[in-house]
Order: structure tokens, then sequence, then C-alpha cells
């Protein structure tokens, strides 16, 4: 496989797989950012893949499903968008991924790019189905400047709100851990969607994510 | 299988598909500005290239990166990543 011989992309191969020929994405679309990630690390395979909604123009927390031999791969671009505010828990869709029986689940973020290839890759290996839940943020309905989408991302990460892990058969890992902690308020006050949030609503986020990442440590195995 | 159908009926109601919110970008109405690199600085660690959401960024023979401008849309978010500041925004005319 021919590869860069460079510091950063070391690891991706050369060749382009996301090669739309109507592009519509808006300017610093983090789903077609995590698309053209998750296309360079399933390379040949993307072939038979099927949409389940299509990427139109309004994408929006679209399914991808990829063949792979008996196995199927599902991937779930979460762009969080359109979701009604009074609604307050979202369903942990990893967690009811595990209940269902699937061989490798996986969550991941477009901010970590090799992260994502790994557990791409991962899940091609994988004897049986998997499922990845990639977070995607979204500048239009987020509410933020088009340049910070990466930088959003990570703070989604750093702040505990979603922490980027792997369940497999025998193993349980927290693959990115975070050292220095950010507040949830730092991730929050970078988006307008929730400028109108008081203070009760983010004492209640504050515990929400508290009580998921110490069930997250819980269930992970120590080194 | 059937479990895998079941499954998917319920991701459904969490992947919140077309709810009339979102507009589709029309490219071409906006202004928008190219990154251009500052070859004297840049270390070709490729950071740029990785983080374009658009396949925008291409490699030259020499190693250094460059736009493709029927690609790009501008959203700078290679002249936000860029560890040494080596990217600047240009304004089209």
């Amino acid at each position: 496989m021919d590869k860069f011989s460079l510091y950063v992309p070391n690891f991706l191969p050369c060749k382009e797989y996301f090669e739309p020929k109507k592009n519509n994405a808006c300017p610093g679309c983090g789903i077609s950012l995590a698309v053209r990630q998750t296309y360079k690390a399933v390379e040949t395979l993307i072939e038979k893949a099927v949409w389940e909604k299509p990427a139109s123009a309004k994408a929006t927390g679209s399914l991808l499903k990829i063949k792979n031999g008996k196995n199927e791969i599902t991937i779930c671009f979460d762009n969080e968008a359109g979701g009604n505010l009074d609604k307050a828990v979202k369903k942990s869709m990893p967690a009811v991924a595990v209940a269902e029986g699937y061989k490798y689940v996986a969550t991941a973020s477009p901010s970590y790019p090799f992260d994502l290839y790994d557990k791409m890759k991962s899940a091609i290996d994988t004897d049986g189905d998997a499922y990845i839940h990639v977070l995607c943020p979204c500048p239009e309905e987020w509410g933020f400047e088009c340049e910070n989408t990466v930088k959003v991302g990570f703070l989604a990460v750093e702040s505990n709100a979603f922490p980027l892990y792997e369940v497999g058969t025998g193993f349980y890992n927290q693959t990115i851990k975070i050292v220095n902690q950010r507040s949830l308020g730092d991730y929050l006050s970078t988006q307008k969607r929730f400028k109108k949030i008081t203070d009760k609503q983010f004492k209640k986020a504050e515990e929400t994510v508290k009580k998921e990442y110490a069930k997250l440590i819980e269930n992970s195995q120590p080194e | 299988m059937e479990a895998t159908s079941k499954f998917s009926k319920k991701m459904v109601e969490c992947s919140l598909i077309d709810k009339g919110a979102v507009k589709p970008f029309k490219p071409g109405k906006l202004k928008k500005s190219l990154p251009q690199w500052d070859k004297d600085r840049c270390i070709k660690c490729g950071i740029c290239y990785v983080y374009c959401p658009d396949g925008a960024v291409q490699r030259l023979d020499d190693g250094y990166f460059d736009v493709d401008e029927k690609k790009c849309k501008g959203c700078g978010i290679c002249h936000r990543e860029c560890w040494f500041g080596v990217i600047c925004m240009v304004e089209e005319d």
C-alpha cells in the first residue's frame, strides 16, 4: 500500500476514497470529516456499503451499513441535530448495541482520526457484527464557528461528555484516557444551542456525565 | 439478522433524520477565503491533510501541501488546527 512517509498521516493510505460528485455539505461539516476518515479505513469494502438514509444535503444522523463477508458493520454518524431539548436524557446507543449482542461496539470522534481509524480496522477484523457510534459536531445546528469543528470534538471528549471506548468479547477499554479533565461548562459554552440552559439543567447534566463516566470506569478493565 | 432489524428501528429514533431544520448548503453564494501556506515555516506534518472535511488539501510532489480550489469551502479548520500557525486564510477576490 502506498503510504505517506510524513509524521502525521503516516498510517493513512494515500488514496482518497471520499470523492462525491456533488458535495453539498456545509463548510466545516463534522459528518463529512468523519465519513472521509471512515472511507480511508474501510477502503475497498465501501463499494458494497449502503446508506440507511442517503447522505444527501440534509445529512443528519445517518447510518452506514457495510457488508464484510457474512458480518455487518453499522456506523452511526450522530450530529445530535434536530433533537428535542425537552427529552432530557439521550439514549446511549452503544449501551443498547452491547445489550443487543453486537460483538464489537465502539465510540469514536473525528477529532481523533487515528483512534477512529483503528476502531474501523478492529470492526473489520471482528468475527461478528460490529457497531460504531461517531459523534460529529455540526456547526450549523450546534451554533459555533465552522473552523472550530475539530476543537469542539476535542472538548466533548476532554469533558467526558462523550468518552471514547470500545467493547468486545473479553475486553472493555477506554481508548483515550483524559488526564486533565475539563469542566462541562467549557464544552457547552462553545455552542449557541446551550445558550438558554438554566443552572438547574446544567447541574443535572453535570451529574449525568459524572454518573455515566463512573459507570464506564467501573466496567473498564484496570491496567 | 432479526436482532439487527429490531436494533435499526430503535436507532432511527436516535438518528434524527430530516426534520426540516437543516437547510442544504449552497456553495458559491458565500465569499470564501482560501488557505495559504507559508512554506518557510511549514514542517510538512500533514495535520491539515488529515483534518480537511472535503479532502481539498493535497500533497505536492515536493512534500508541501496545497489546496484544491474547486473542493475547498473555506471552513478554516486547517488554519485553526495547524500547530505552527503556518496557514492563513486569504479572502478571494
